[in-house]
C-alpha cells in the first residue's frame, strides 16, 4: 500500500511537536466525548431547558382580560405645562428656585412643544432632584447636564429653525450648553413654557411574609421666577404674552395647576414624559430562558465530574505524568468544558427561545404580545448570554471540584448560591433579595433580562461579570492548590 | 421472625459505624446545623416591622420566618443521604457490605435508620438554634408582644408542630436522598437529581403563568409541600395543609426508597 500523505495528519503531527497545549486540549476533549454519560449530560442541558420553556410559557388559561393589551403605547406624555405660543425663533429663560423632592426623577424645567397634544414632538431642559440637569426629547433621548445641578438653577432653551438648544447656568451669566437637537418639521409657531412632572412611585410594603408592590402617583411642585420669553429680532411674537395652562395628567385626582404672582410661578404636576417603563411587565425572553436554572444543574454536575473522575480513578497521575504543567491541564480542561457547555447551552437557549415563542404565539390570548426575534440585539444578548452563563457555571464547578476534590461537595457548593436567591424571591424584603442577587454567583442570571423592572437588581452584563469574577477567583485558587497538593 | 431483630440491630450498628467514622460526618453535621441557623438568622435580621404598613399589620408568620434556614441546611443532609449509599459504590465497599449482610433489604433498612437518625439530630439542633435566633432577633426588629407577636415558644401548639415537622422534614430529605442514590448508584447523578427535585423544581414551577397551576405545582413539589409544615398562621390559604404537605414529601421519599430497593435487589452490586 502506498504511503499516503494526508495533509491533516501532517498538520496534526506538526501541531503535536510545536503546540503541546493544543495537544493537551485535544486530549481533554477526547476524555470528554468518549464518556457516554457526559455526552448525555450535555444533552440533558438542552432537554431540560426546552422542557422548562415549554412549561413556563404555555398559557394555562391565565386571567388576561380579553382585548386588554399588555403592551402599552411606547411613551407616556403626562405633565403640567404653563405655556404661550412662540412664532419663529426665540428663547425662553427661567430660574428654577426650588423643586419638591417628590420622586428621584421628578422633572421641572422648560419645554418647546410642537402642539398641545399627547405625543407631539418636544424638547426640554429640566432639573431633577437626584439626577441633575437633563436635556430630553423624543421620549427616549436623555442627555445629562451637570450632575449636581438640582434647583436652584437657571435654564435656557432656544429655538432656531428646527434646532432646539438647552443651556444651564448657576448665575445666569456663564451658560453651559446641555444638549442640542434637530426636531424635524417643527411648525413655525410652537408652544414654549414651564413644565412640571413627577412619575409614579413604586411603593413596597411587607405583609403576610411577602412583598406587596404598588404604584402610586406623585405630585411634583416647583417654583420659577425671572421667566422671560423673547422672540428673535424680526420675527413677530407676543413676547410677554398671556400664559395658559395645559395638563395631560392621566390620573384625574392628580391633575396639575399653577399660580403666578409678581412673576413667581408655582407649578404642580404629575406624570412623566418618557419612554414607557413597564416596572411590572413580564420579561418574556427571561421567562423563555428560565430553564437555565435547571439546565445549569446538569452543567455543574458535568463540570465537577470532569475533574473528580480523574481523582477518583487515579487517572490524574497519568494526566500529570503526560503533562506536568498542572495549571495548563486545568486550563485545557476549562477550555474544553467551557466550549462544550457553551455549545450545548447555545443550542439549548436557542431551542428554548424558539419553543417558547411558538408556544406563546399559539396559546396566549394577549393581543399585545410584543414581537420578539433572535435578530433583536437585546434578545440575542439574552440568548447567547445564557449559553455563556451555563459555560461559566460548568467551569466554576470544575474549579470548585478541583479545590474540594469531592463531587458530592462540589455540586451543592456551586449550585446552592446560584439557586437560593431565586428561591427566596418574594419571601424576604426586596432590598435584601437584590443584594443577595448582586453578591452571589446568581448575579449571572441577570444576563437574561431584557426589560428593566421595579425589582431589577443588577445590569445584565455587570451580573454576568460578577459570575465571571467568581469563576476567575475559583480557577486561581484551584490552580494554586493543584500545584501545591499531591495528586 | 424472632431472629430478625438482632440481625437488624447488627446491620444498623454496622451502618452506624460506617457513617460515624466517615471523616466528613462531623463536618456535614456542623454545616447542616450551621447553615440552618445562619440562614434563619439572616432571614430574621432582614425583616423589620418598619417595612410593613404598621407594626401590627405585618401578619408575619414569625415561626416560619425563624425556620427559613432549612432551605440551606437541607443541602448538607442531601449530601449525607446520598453519600451513605453513593460512596459504597464509588469505592466498591458495597461488595463487602453485602458479603457481611446478604439481605439487601436489611442493608437499605439499616442505612435508612442510621442516616435518618443523623438527619434528625441535625434537625433538632438546627431547629432549636433557629428558634433561639428568632427569640433573640425578632423583638429588636419590632416583633414584640406590644405589636401582637408573642415570643416564639415550643409550648405553643402550631410552633411545636412547625418545629417538630421541620425536624421530620430533614429526616425525610435524608431518606429521599438515600433512595435516589440507591436507585442511580452514582453520587453525582443522585446529588444533582435530588437538588433538581428540591430546588430547581420550585423555581420553574413558580414561573408558570396561571395561579391555579402554580398552586397545583406547589402542592406536589417535595420541598414546597414538605415545608408547608412550617406555617403557623393562615393555614386556610396554603396550597396544601401542613401534615398532608409533609405526607407528599414522605411519599416522594417512600417511592424513592422502594424503587431503590427494587433495583438494589435485582441488580448486581
Amino acid at each position: 500500500m502506498p504511503t499516503t500523505t494526508d495533509p491533516e495528519t501532517d498538520r496534526r503531527a506538526e501541531a503535536g511537536t510545536h503546540d503541546r497545549f493544543g495537544r493537551l486540549v485535544l486530549a481533554e476533549w477526547t476524555k470528554l466525548r468518549t464518556v457516554p454519560r457526559w455526552i448525555m449530560t450535555l444533552a440533558a442541558v438542552v432537554g431540560l431547558m426546552a422542557l422548562a420553556a415549554l412549561i413556563d410559557t404555555s398559557d394555562q388559561g391565565g386571567d388576561v382580560a380579553e382585548g386588554e393589551p399588555l403592551q402599552e403605547p411606547g411613551f407616556t406624555d403626562n405633565f403640567h405645562f404653563v405655556h404661550q405660543p412662540l412664532t419663529g425663533d426665540g428663547t425662553i429663560v427661567a430660574h428654577v428656585v426650588s423643586q419638591e423632592d417628590s420622586h428621584e426623577w421628578a422633572k421641572a424645567g422648560l419645554m418647546v412643544k410642537a402642539r398641545l397634544e399627547v405625543g407631539a414632538p418636544y424638547a426640554a431642559v429640566l432639573v431633577t432632584p437626584d439626577h441633575g440637569v437633563r436635556m430630553q426629547w423624543g421620549f427616549e433621548h436623555d442627555v445629562a447636564g451637570s450632575e449636581n445641578g438640582a434647583a436652584p438653577r437657571w435654564l435656557r432653551l432656544t429655538r432656531s429653525g428646527d434646532v432646539v438648544t438647552g443651556y444651564e447656568s448657576a448665575d445666569a451669566r456663564n451658560w453651559q450648553q446641555v444638549g442640542e437637537v434637530d426636531l424635524d418639521d417643527l411648525p413655525s409657531t410652537v408652544e414654549v413654557g414651564l413644565f412640571v412632572a413627577s412619575p409614579d412611585a413604586v411603593v413596597i410594603k411587607r405583609q403576610y411574609g411577602s412583598n406587596f408592590v404598588n404604584e402610586t402617583p406623585t405630585r411634583g411642585e416647583a417654583v420659577f421666577d425671572n421667566v422671560s420669553v423673547e422672540a428673535d429680532g424680526s420675527s413677530p411674537s407676543p413676547a410677554d404674552g398671556e400664559w395658559s395652562d395645559y395638563d395631560s395628567a392621566d390620573e384625574p385626582d392628580f391633575g396639575g395647576s399653577s399660580t403666578e404672582s409678581d412673576g413667581v410661578f408655582t407649578v404642580m404636576g404629575s406624570g412623566d414624559i418618557a419612554e414607557v417603563r413597564r416596572p411590572f411587565g413580564d420579561d418574556l425572553v427571561e421567562l423563555s430562558l428560565s430553564g437555565a436554572a435547571v439546565g445549569m444543574l446538569a452543567a455543574a454536575a458535568l463540570g465537577a465530574l470532569f475533574m473528580t473522575a480523574e481523582f477518583k480513578r487515579g487517572m490524574i497521575r497519568t494526566t500529570f505524568a503526560a503533562s506536568p504543567g498542572r495549571g495548563r491541564v486545568l486550563a485545557a480542561k476549562a477550555i474544553v468544558l467551557g466550549g462544550a457547555t457553551f455549545a450545548a447551552g447555545l443550542v439549548a437557549s436557542v431551542i428554548a427561545f424558539l419553543v417558547s415563542e411558538a408556544t406563546l404565539r399559539h396559546t396566549s390570548r394577549d393581543p399585545g404580545l410584543p414581537e420578539l426575534s433572535l435578530a433583536n440585539l437585546t434578545v440575542l444578548r439574552a440568548v447567547v448570554g445564557t449559553a455563556v452563563l451555563i459555560a461559566l457555571v460548568a467551569v466554576l464547578s470544575l474549579a470548585v471540584a478541583t479545590i474540594v476534590r469531592h463531587t458530592a461537595l462540589a455540586i451543592p457548593l456551586v449550585v446552592l448560591p446560584l439557586l437560593v436567591p431565586s428561591l427566596v424571591e418574594g419571601g424576604l424584603p426586596l432590598s435584601v433579595e437584590n443584594w443577595l442577587t448582586r453578591l452571589t454567583p446568581a448575579a449571572g442570571f441577570a444576563v437574561q433580562q431584557t426589560i428593566t423592572r421595579y425589582d431589577t437588581a443588577i445590569a445584565p452584563l455587570v451580573g454576568l461579570g460578577v459570575l465571571a469574577a467568581y469563576v476567575a477567583v475559583a480557577l486561581a485558587v484551584a490552580t494554586l492548590l493543584l500545584r501545591r497538593r499531591d495528586a | 421472625m424472632p431472629r430478625r431483630a438482632p440481625r437488624l440491630r447488627r446491620a444498623v450498628q454496622a451502618e452506624w459505624t460506617k457513617l460515624r467514622t466517615v471523616p466528613s460526618l462531623p463536618w456535614l453535621l456542623a454545616v447542616a446545623v450551621g447553615l440552618t441557623v445562619l440562614g434563619s438568622a439572616g432571614a430574621l435580621a432582614s425583616v423589620d416591622t418598619s417595612q410593613c404598613p404598621a407594626p401590627s399589620e405585618c401578619f408575619e408568620d414569625t415561626t416560619k420566618l425563624s425556620l427559613t434556614g432549612i432551605w440551606l441546611g437541607q443541602a448538607a443532609v442531601v449530601v449525607l443521604g446520598v453519600l451513605a449509599m453513593g460512596s459504597e459504590y464509588g469505592t466498591g465497599t458495597i461488595g463487602s457490605t453485602l458479603a457481611a449482610t446478604p439481605s439487601r433489604r436489611l442493608v437499605l433498612l439499616a442505612k435508612a435508620v442510621a442516616v435518618s437518625a443523623v438527619a434528625l439530630v441535625a434537625g433538632v439542633l438546627g431547629v432549636l438554634g433557629s428558634l433561639a435566633a428568632g427569640r433573640a432577633i425578632l423583638p429588636g426588629n419590632g416583633f414584640t408582644s406590644a405589636n401582637g407577636y408573642e415570643p416564639l415558644s415550643l409550648a405553643d401548639g402550631p410552633t411545636l408542630r412547625a418545629a417538630a415537622g421541620t425536624v421530620l422534614y430533614l429526616g425525610l430529605v435524608a431518606l429521599l436522598s438515600l433512595g435516589v442514590a440507591t436507585a442511580v448508584r452514582d453520587t453525582a447523578g443522585a446529588i444533582t437529581g435530588v437538588l433538581l427535585l428540591l430546588y430547581a423544581f420550585p423555581i420553574v414551577a413558580g414561573l408558570v403563568s396561571d395561579p391555579a397551576w402554580q398552586r397545583r405545582l406547589a402542592r406536589y413539589g417535595p420541598m414546597e409541600a414538605g415545608l408547608s409544615i412550617q406555617n403557623t398562621t393562615r393555614l386556610d390559604d396554603l396550597p396544601i395543609a401542613p401534615w398532608p404537605g409533609l405526607g407528599v414529601l414522605a411519599t416522594y421519599a417512600g417511592v424513592a426508597l422502594l424503587s431503590g430497593l427494587m433495583l438494589f435487589q435485582v441488580r448486581d452490586a
